[in-house]
């Protein structure tokens, strides 16, 4: 009813003011539009200039994609819209409309703008739904015009208007004049916005380049990682895994364990197993040139089980990329998105592959830095003590015999127990065995069980990862690890706590270890020599040592006699040192006054060898040059020590007898005067001549050999 | 038919009760003259029995803001109640083009509280917006004089003759009414400049026109094309020569 009256519209006569002020107006609109560069102004600045001497509601611009045979809306005059508060609005402005249908062929063959009432189009099956909306919302009539570029349709000015008629010749007569420049300024827009496109991927890729060139450890790489993917990019780390050293599996190195939020049980599973380059997916991302993209929602329907992982975050595609170095793959990188830039992907990742090569390189010299430190510490320490124990010396039986098992037992890789007193050279054996063992060239390392606390010796064995307890700061390799292809001597191995043992027992059957904190097992090839002052069958039985530890460590048992038990070793010792510590301090002693040397035979040496030597340090420093004429004995030490040997259950009597024999035995007899067992006894002559008489001890006693 | 036209005594009232009633209808021109008063509601009822068609010409007697807005509003209240107590068949009413573009002036939001009020009210209506009248000229030059210069914004302006409005207030009267709003306008467009200039020059009045940017209208900024219809217009018979000359002959 309405259209009947709509047949030619009167048009007024324009007068010369008019016709001159419309036409400035479109040379001013011209220019400025030419100038825009943002695409929100230029169709605010188009649909508020226009409005000022034309009545329509408000406009659109889409653009033609060919590729897809569509257009989509590309500026929006959102203020005046009045179908922006249609539920359809937000689907609308991001919609695909097809241009195969005759309402967008008969605009496209128009020779210049078209109107049309939107009652007569938008009815029909194949028109785009946009009519309808606008209908709804109080629009009755569109114009439509093409937007040329280079001859070719590039897109299309919608404008709209609720009073049908508004769209005068004069107002076509407008729009067909500044559409040239619109044209232009949208193609200027498109390619600036590419520009700025470009330029922003490259500055963020620069950006992200910095950032990256700083990282050195896989916690700053971790936080820059995600910095630049979730803030920047819309984009979540699912996983890294990286190449293990054998080049068949694959590690989780890094990864997100916030995202995949209430399914995290399920997520640590899956990422906590090592998976092999075999792995299907892993497989075709590592055999890819550029990467894959999974859709999510395909993925489930297809049945993988770690796509209902990925849809809990919602995006949309998980991207994932071969991690290379040059042509070495180092592993993959697994992404959540629902959409990312080729270029960007591609530049972020070989970011990230150079960043984590540089922290495996950084970590590798780390450990050998770290090793050759500890190394260097050691051999230091042992510079000290090597020195002090160059040679062994004595040529007694009870020696002789140490000797052999030396020679018998150094050339295997057995595993030796070495027993015997306090200062008998428990040590010197060791390294005695080792220096006549194919491993000499490597460094013997020692760990005195007895020297650290309980919860320190477990890292000090198979060393420790960063972080495993509170105070482990940095990565610590054991001496076990140290001493790999070489001896480790455990010295005082009876004070080493349950617990240790128990992994100690571990790593002699399974010749490998794990760090503490650590998972990854370190196969080692260590030679194990130990040592202890106790009686370990004894420990065994009070369960303060674990029965099967002991099995393997006394395969070859070698017990070192205490230096009372060789009292012919004595004098040479005594010389050996007296040559030693006057070289040191300076001084010329070569030789021991007798009744010094009658001394030191008589003296018990409850301290063995170290005893000796430290006593004869201190001689030499007391004495003046020449012949060590006095030795220091101390004599509380005397009276207060007690051999082992004498610790049995005895009466005072025969404690008496026994001890009287055998410092008689020590003086050769001598039984009072210098050197003689009353002085050592602290008693007159006499006193000890009765108590012998008393006790019964007669000649025999004392000079009978044992 | 029985025609009560409001305000049957003004410009536009009285032509159209002349047309009304050369074309044979029983035609009552109302106004407080003649006893009929819309602000009191005296006399409508009586004015009012067995109409078929109201035309509503009055105007507000004084233009102050707050004056105008409860005149058009009582007025249109009382007038629109007793239509549709007497069953009225039309109402219509003379607006101004743009008059929803202006709603910084006062006297066009009272206009449009108008038009809302007739949409409002039910009664079957036809609402003709129409541009300036070219007997407006003279006022509007006088309000925009300082000294003797008439300070002009470059508004586009298309106003019409009176009696072209009192032709199509006529045949709208006599025509179904549209329940919505019909345009009018003069026959050509110009500037507001260029018509005052030549208004001035016809008269030899030696004001000077100086034309502005300032989009000023009786004081409220309006757009450039507020005051010219948009989409579709009658356009009146009489340009703006013939008009000129009219008047001058009767001067």
């Amino acid at each position: 009813m309405k259209r009947d009256k709509s047949q030619e519209p009167q048009l007024p006569v324009l007068s010369q003011a008019v016709l001159e002020q419309e036409r400035k107006m479109l040379l001013d609109l011209g220019n400025d539009i030419t100038r825009v560069r943002d695409k929100n102004d230029l169709l605010v600045l188009f649909s508020k200039r226009l409005k000022r001497y034309f009545y329509f509601t408000h406009t659109i611009v889409t653009l033609i994609d060919e590729k897809s045979g569509t257009y989509t809306p590309f500026l929006l005059d959102n203020e005046s819209s009045p179908i922006r508060k249609h539920p359809m609005y937000p689907e609308l402005i991001q919609a695909h409309f097809r241009l195969n249908e005759p309402f967008i062929q008969t605009v496209l063959q128009a020779d210049g703008p078209i109107s049309f009432l939107l009652e007569d189009i938008m009815e029909q099956p194949e028109s785009p739904v946009f009519l309808k909306v606008n209908y709804e919302k109080g629009v009755r009539e569109i114009l439509m015009t093409k937007i040329m570029m280079e001859d070719k349709p590039m897109g299309f000015i919608h404008m709209y208007t609720d009073k049908p008629g508004s769209f005068t010749n004069e107002f076509r007569s407008v729009i067909n004049g500044i559409i040239p420049q619109l044209s232009g300024a949208v193609s200027n827009i498109i390619k600036n916005e590419e520009i700025h496109k470009t330029e922003r991927e490259k500055s963020f890729l620069l950006d992200f380049s910095n950032e990256i060139a700083q990282v050195r450890s896989k916690t700053d790489l971790q936080a820059a990682i995600f910095k630049v993917l979730d803030k920047t990019m819309g984009t979540k780390l699912a996983m890294i895994r990286l190449l293990d050293d054998d080049e068949v599996h694959l590690s989780m190195f890094m990864c997100d364990p916030t995202l995949f939020g209430g399914t995290k049980a399920t997520f640590e599973k899956m990422s906590g197993t090592r998976i092999t380059v075999e792995e299907p997916y892993t497989s075709k991302v590592l055999a890819s040139r550029e990467g894959l993209v999974f859709n999510v929602a395909e993925e489930i329907r297809s049945g993988n089980d770690y796509a209902k992982l990925w849809a809990t975050t919602g995006l949309k595609n998980m991207y994932s990329f071969p991690l290379r170095v040059g042509n070495r793959n180092i592993g993959t990188i697994w992404l959540l998105a629902n959409k990312l830039s080729k270029l960007l992907l591609k530049g972020i990742c070989a970011q990230i592959s150079i960043a984590i090569a540089n922290i495996q390189a950084n970590e590798k010299l780390l450990a050998y830095k770290k090793q050759l430190e500890d190394e260097n510490d050691y051999l230091k320490e042992q510079i000290r003590t090597i020195y002090n124990f160059s040679e062994i010396v004595g040529n007694g039986a009870a020696m002789q015999e140490v000797y052999r098992l030396i020679s018998l037992v150094a050339t295997s890789g057995t595993t030796v127990l070495v027993l015997g007193e306090t200062g008998t050279g428990k040590e010197l054996i060791a390294r005695a065995i080792h220096n006549a063992s194919p491993r000499k060239d490597k460094l013997m390392v020692k760990v005195n069980c007895a020297a650290l606390p309980a919860n320190l010796i477990e890292s000090e064995l198979f060393g420790h990862e960063r972080g495993a307890f509170t105070g482990a700061t940095d990565r610590h390799i054991g001496k076990f690890e140290l001493a790999n292809q070489s001896t480790l001597f455990l010295d005082e191995i009876g004070e080493l706590p349950l617990e240790a043992q128990a992994k100690l027992l571990r790593v002699i059957q399974e010749r490998e270890l794990e760090r503490v904190g650590g998972k990854q097992t370190i196969k080692v090839d260590v030679r194990l020599i130990t040592a202890t002052n106790r009686q370990l069958e004894e420990a065994v039985r009070k369960g303060q040592f674990r029965e099967d530890l002991y099995y393997r460590l006394n395969v070859f048992p070698i017990t070192l006699p205490p230096l009372r038990d060789r009292p012919e070793d004595i004098a040479p010792l005594a010389n050996f040192f007296v040559k030693k510590y006057a070289r040191n301090a300076g001084r010329k002693i070569n030789q021991i006054a007798p009744k010094a040397m009658l001394q030191l035979r008589s003296y018990s040496w409850p301290g063995n060898v170290r005893e000796l030597e430290h006593l004869i340090e201190r001689s030499v420093l007391l004495s003046p040059d020449g012949v060590l004429k006095d030795v220091y004995l101390s004599s509380k030490n005397v009276s207060e020590q007690q051999s082992p040997a004498h610790l049995a259950n005895r009466s005072l009597e025969e404690v008496e007898r026994s001890y009287i024999i055998e410092v008689l035995k020590r003086c050769s007899g001598k039984i009072s005067g210098i050197g003689g067992a009353a002085e050592i006894l602290q008693v007159p002559g006499n006193t000890l001549h009765s108590k012998m008489k008393k006790l019964g001890i007669t000649k025999a006693d004392y000079f009978t050999q044992g | 038919m029985k025609i009560v036209v409001i305000g049957g005594s003004g410009l536009i009232g009285s032509k159209v009760v002349a047309k009304l009633s050369q074309a044979g209808h029983e035609v009552i021109s109302a106004s407080p003259a003649t006893g009929i008063n819309t602000i009191t509601g005296e006399g409508l009822d009586e004015a009012l029995a067995n109409t078929d068609v109201v035309v509503d010409l009055a105007n507000s007697p004084s233009f102050e803001d707050k004056a105008v807005m409860e005149f058009f509003q009582t007025a249109g209240r009382n007038l629109l109640a007793a239509e549709i107590r007497a069953g009225v068949k039309h109402h219509l009413a003379l607006s101004i083009v743009g008059v929803d573009l202006m709603q910084e002036s006062g006297y066009m939001r009272a206009k449009k509280v108008q038009e809302d009020l007739i949409k409002q009210s039910g009664v079957p209506h036809t609402i003709m917006r129409s541009t300036q009248f070219f007997e407006f000229i003279g006022g509007i030059a006088n309000q925009a004089t300082e000294g003797n210069i008439v300070h002009i914004s470059d508004l586009q302006f298309q106003p019409i003759a009176a009696e072209d409005v009192a032709t199509f207030v006529t045949e709208a009267a006599l025509s179904a009414p549209v329940n919505g709003i019909q345009e009018i306008a003069g026959p050509g467009r110009f500037t507001m400049p260029e018509l005052i200039t030549r208004y001035l020059e016809a008269a030899t009045d030696p004001r000077k026109v100086e034309a502005n940017q300032n989009l000023q209208y009786y004081g409220a900024k309006i757009s450039y094309a507020a005051l010219v219809p948009a989409g579709q217009a009658k356009l009146g018979a009489i340009n703006f020569d013939n008009w000129l000359s009219s008047q001058l002959a009767k001067a």
